[in-house]
């Protein structure tokens, strides 16, 4: 059985002469949890709405579950739940009188039952007949994500889920991406502007700046957990230069400003350097690890 | 996934607020038509009948239901479009800007189906006016007024139907309006397919119709080739069903050109909502 | 010379006032005749053949009760000459508002009439002139003639069949005048129009309305609620 779910193949997309989305071609396997990462105005949205069939590229093509979007998008889209960009909800209708819409053309037969389970599923028991008008923008999330899932859906896609949750509210959203994937063998795209949620949960991921695709890969790979970047406080930066060229060639020094040094280290030479810096009586204030993976976001999207 | 998406576009329609406005202006402004005439209609009356009143006296109930709803649908023939546009017109930009378009987008329901289900819904909509109104003006009238022959000024003179030859044409003439506010319809959910807000088709519907009413109006030759075309002419037609003898070929006429107006606007939809990139 | 047209001016009075004379008789023995009827119900089919107007015979029922209470009971709408019903009744019970003078014969439907010309005394009076064909040997209206400064001219054909006895007709034909008629712009509203009617055809200048009257219930009383509106 073909594990590549989502294919996209030189996807292109203009609006006028606005290349929003030029030449992006990457693969989506089965239990993936793959991550879509770029800056707002990147081309996430419109690259999903390509995949999604919102938007008609104007060259490329998209292939999911191994058939084209463009000839057999009912029987795809029975098997994919999305939720682009904000959930927008009927607000004048209840949350439960929306899922009976949205289920009705989903190509499933959910009950009522069904959307009672769901809304206590992501945690709106007994606001079922309360109208959306009066739902905060986290009470929304969950009825999107309740939308996403109602018709047991293989294919997640998620665009910036966590978008205006609290603290708890989003790691509510990682723990249900997790265990739909680890549980339920589904395979989800996520897109996110936080490098940070891709970081946690995904397991692939792709790059997109001004609408070309960076770079795509495992994030464990692409990342190389073993380095880290780490910046120092000494009372002697030139005499602790001095004493990493030469005993510890390695280590790269990346900047030297006042007395910090920002350096690029396997993490197992650390406990080494520590003890040659105090044997060569250089005096240390602090050390501490930087976000590798925002390091390595702004490296390849200044290069 | 038809009829699906059509129940779910009934109970859209159902739900929203708006959809009672145009029932309840109906009811409104017939009622204040009727109370007017309760009052005062004789002087109506005599108004138009007073060239002939010279040498001629009416005897009988000549302000009865019958004419009482004729004088209803003549005087709301401008203003029963607006309360049709009013609904049928935020059936997809009111969805574009609402952004429950994309949800509806990705699910597996052609977008022919999504467009056609909207376009039904709005004519089902369409119906429930136009029957309401029929109820309120005929069937009210009749309850207010009594029955009786119904007297018809036309612009070639004074025409007077008798009672048991009425209530045939009250349905056709009924069905005719219908398929004219049909017309409407179909045009406000075209201009829907092509905006993003609420307001704009609403608002362009009723542009339209009052321009193309004007050129209709207006007794100048260089509009003479295009306004049997213009389907506010045939908007009227309905009151075809009120002379005598009965203008069968101008009524199908009227007929053939509202239904060619009504397939132009679905096509049109269809083409430009199938195309159309959704970034809303 | 002078002598005789002094001479012919004196016949033509005295002409004048026997034919005045006669006149006031003729009149006193319709007026006599047609008091003999107290009150009269009859049913009536009205048929109205009037520029501009577009109407199916309608049926109603008229009422009469001395001295002057009418009624037209329509079943549905019927359009009725303004004048003409009631008009020589009334004119002729008020013997000191007119003159009247035979002014000739004619024959009308095999009946040979006086015609009896009826002139308003006063100035301001509606009527401007009446002209009665009356048959003297049946004391009955076979023709009358009304001219009113408000209505114009209404023109009256009587036709008597099993009522002749008192004075009351089977069928009247009314042709009235219609010059006058004009259709309120802005009422009228035939939105857009776009089948072009004949504007150069010539609109006539009367119409017509014809009454078929039957069954009738002569003098069985009829009660006074039946005239209140």
């Amino acid at each position: 059985m073909d594990d590549k779910i989502i294919e996209v193949n030189k996807l292109s997309k203009y609006f006028g002469t606005f290349e929003a989305v030029k030449d992006v071609s990457f693969t989506v396997n089965k239990g993936d949890v793959f991550g879509f990462h770029g800056a707002n105005g990147a081309g996430k949205s419109t690259t999903i709405r390509c995949i999604l069939s919102l938007i008609t590229p104007n060259n490329g093509d998209v292939k999911i579950f191994g058939e084209s979007i463009s000839t057999n998008r009912f029987e795809i889209l029975k098997r994919v739940g999305s939720i682009i960009e904000k959930p927008d909800f009927y607000k004048y209708l209840s949350a439960e009188r929306n899922l009976e819409i949205f289920a009705r053309i989903s190509g499933s037969d959910s009950t009522k039952k069904d959307i009672y389970k769901m809304l206590d599923f992501v945690g709106l028991n007994g606001r079922e007949k309360d109208k959306v008008a009066g739902f905060s923008h986290g009470m929304k999330q969950r009825l999107g994500i309740a939308q996403t899932l109602l018709h047991n859906p293989d294919l997640i896609i998620l665009d910036e889920p966590t978008t205006g949750l609290d603290p708890q509210g989003i790691i509510d959203i990682r723990n249900l991406i997790l265990e739909l994937k680890n549980q339920h063998n589904k395979t989800v795209l996520l897109s996110s502007h936080q490098l940070s949620e891709i970081e946690i949960i995904a397991n692939r991921m792709l790059i997109i700046n001004k609408g070309k695709s960076i770079i795509e890969g495992e994030v464990s790979k692409l990342l190389n957990a073993e380095e880290l970047i780490v910046n120092i406080e000494v009372d002697n930066p030139e005499k602790c230069v001095l004493l990493i060229s030469e005993h510890f060639p390695a280590i790269h020094i990346q900047e030297i400003k006042n007395n910090q040094l920002l350096i690029a280290t396997d993490k197992n030479v650390i406990p080494d350097l520590t003890k040659a810096l105090v044997a060569g009586e250089i005096q240390i204030f602090a050390i501490e690890s930087k976000r590798k993976l925002e390091d390595f976001f702004i490296k390849i999207i200044s290069n | 996934m038809l009829l699906k998406s059509t129940y779910n576009e009934f109970i859209k329609i159902a739900a929203k607020p708006r959809s009672y406005l145009g029932l309840g202006a109906i009811t409104i402004l017939v009622g204040v038509i009727l109370f007017a005439l309760k009052a005062d209609g004789m002087s109506f009356i005599e108004f138009v009948t007073s060239s002939f009143e010279q040498t001629l006296s009416f005897e009988g109930n000549i302000l009865n239901g019958n004419l009482v709803a004729f004088i209803i649908l003549q005087m709301l023939v401008i203003h029963i479009p607006l309360l049709v546009a009013l609904v049928t017109g935020d059936l997809v930009s009111g969805e574009a800007a609402m952004g429950t378009i994309r949800m509806l987008a990705t699910k597996p329901i052609s977008r022919t189906s999504l467009l056609l289900s909207k376009f039904i819904a709005g004519g089902a909509y369409t119906l429930l006016i136009v029957v309401w109104l029929g109820i309120m003006a005929v069937v009210v009238g009749k309850f207010l007024f009594g029955s009786g022959d119904l007297m018809v000024l036309n612009s070639d003179g004074l025409v007077i139907l008798q009672e048991a030859d009425i209530n045939w044409r009250y349905f056709g003439g009924f069905t005719v309006a219908f398929l004219a506010m049909l017309t409407v319809s179909s045009l406000s959910i075209c201009l829907s397919c092509f905006s993003d807000n609420s307001i704009g088709p609403i608002v362009t519907t009723m542009a339209i119709i009052i321009l193309f009413i004007i050129i209709g109006t207006l007794d100048v030759s260089i509009f003479d080739n295009v306004r049997p075309f213009l389907f506010t002419t045939h908007m009227a037609a309905w009151r075809s069903f009120f002379e005598d003898p009965l203008p069968v070929a101008d009524i199908r006429n009227s007929i053939v050109i509202l239904l060619i107006h009504n397939l132009v606007f679905v096509f049109i939809s269809l083409y430009k909502f199938n195309r159309k990139d959704i970034t809303s | 010379m002078i002598k005789h047209i002094f001479i012919l001016a004196g016949i033509c009075l005295l002409s004048f006032n026997g034919l005045a004379q006669d006149a006031t008789q003729t009149l006193n023995d319709l007026i006599a005749k047609m008091n003999s009827v107290k009150d009269y119900s009859v049913d009536a089919v009205i048929t109205s053949d009037i520029p501009m107007v577009k109407i199916l015979p309608t049926k109603a029922t008229i009422y009469f009760k001395q001295k002057d209470k009418f009624k037209i009971d329509a079943k549905g709408i019927a359009i009725l000459p303004k004048q003409g019903f009631t008009d020589i009744s009334k004119l002729l019970a008020q013997k000191d508002s007119y003159t009247a003078v035979i002014m000739g014969n004619e024959t009308i439907s095999n009946v040979k009439t006086d015609i009896v010309s009826v002139f308003p005394v006063s100035d301001t009076s509606d009527l401007v002139l009446a002209k009665l064909w009356i048959d003297p040997l049946q004391d009955m209206v076979m023709k009358s003639q009304i001219t009113t400064r408000s209505s114009g001219t209404v023109t009256i054909l009587y036709t008597y069949g099993s009522q002749a006895k008192w004075g009351l007709p089977d069928k009247l034909v009314f042709t009235v005048d219609v010059k006058k008629f004009k259709i309120p712009k802005g009422v009228a509203t035939d939105i857009n129009k776009t089948s072009t009617k004949d504007q150069t055809k010539a609109v006539a200048k009367t119409g017509e309305i014809r009454i078929d009257l039957s069954n009738y219930k002569v003098n069985l009383g009829i009660k006074d609620e039946i005239f209140k509106k």
